[in-house]
């Protein structure tokens, strides 16, 4: 499979929120876990309303949760 | 794993077990008959049995031990997952239609179209249900 061309900062920012787990922020953002884990992975590229409930979870703004990382043509 | 990956599996195993049995006991030697037509359709009511009780034992299994995810409504992951296992289930159909019709135009009997539709069904539920299963394992 193709590696996504921007990567992200779940896993941290669930560990500064208290430790959230996995399975909270899919209940929050309304996603299983499962889906939670394929993006935290880079397996999955989730809709830009996703990211943007995934970003507002955590407070921050949509570039600090996810960064583009494949370099510019 | 996910409650639905869970019963992907028990799907994928309850139909290998009820059309591998079909495919497996079905007298092809009387394929050519009426007898033929009527021994498929026959053996249909075994199959849906087979296929049925593996389905609604494995999903209540599942569905008790982890009430929550069953309850979950597919989300886009698993929408999208849903979505390329059912296009991919779309070409086994169509060779089989394509098949089925060459079957008529030879003039084959009744009970070898039957079988072909069968086969064919089994073929897109297989595909979609491994497609699905490799999606899910893949973590698209």
């Amino acid at each position: 499979m193709a590696r996504l061309p921007f990567t992200n900062d779940i896993r941290t920012l669930r560990f500064l929120s208290n430790e959230m787990t996995q399975g909270e922020l899919g209940e929050r953002v309304g996603v299983t876990r499962q889906t939670i884990a394929a993006i935290e992975q880079g397996k999955y590229s989730p809709s830009l309303e996703v990211a943007f409930r995934i970003a507002r979870t955590f407070g921050k703004p949509l570039e600090e949760v996810f960064q583009w990382t494949e370099p510019e043509k | 794993m996910s409650f639905r990956e869970k019963t992907h599996w028990v799907a994928l195993v309850a139909l290998l077990g009820a059309f591998g049995w079909y495919f497996a006991n079905y007298p092809w030697s009387i394929v050519d008959t009426r007898a033929g037509v009527y021994a498929a359709i026959g053996m249909l009511i075994p199959v849906t049995i087979i296929f049925l009780i593996p389905m609604v034992i494995g999903s209540a299994w599942f569905a008790i031990r982890s009430p929550k995810e069953a309850n979950l409504k597919e989300d886009e992951r698993e929408k999208t997952i849903h979505m390329r296992g059912t296009h991919l289930a779309y070409y086994p159909l169509v060779l089989g239609i394509w098949a089925n019709i060459v079957a008529m135009i030879n003039g084959n009997s009744g009970g070898v179209m039957l079988n072909i539709l069968l086969a064919t069904l089994v073929a897109a539920e297989l595909i979609r249900v491994g497609s699905q299963l490799y999606y899910y394992r893949r973590g698209y």
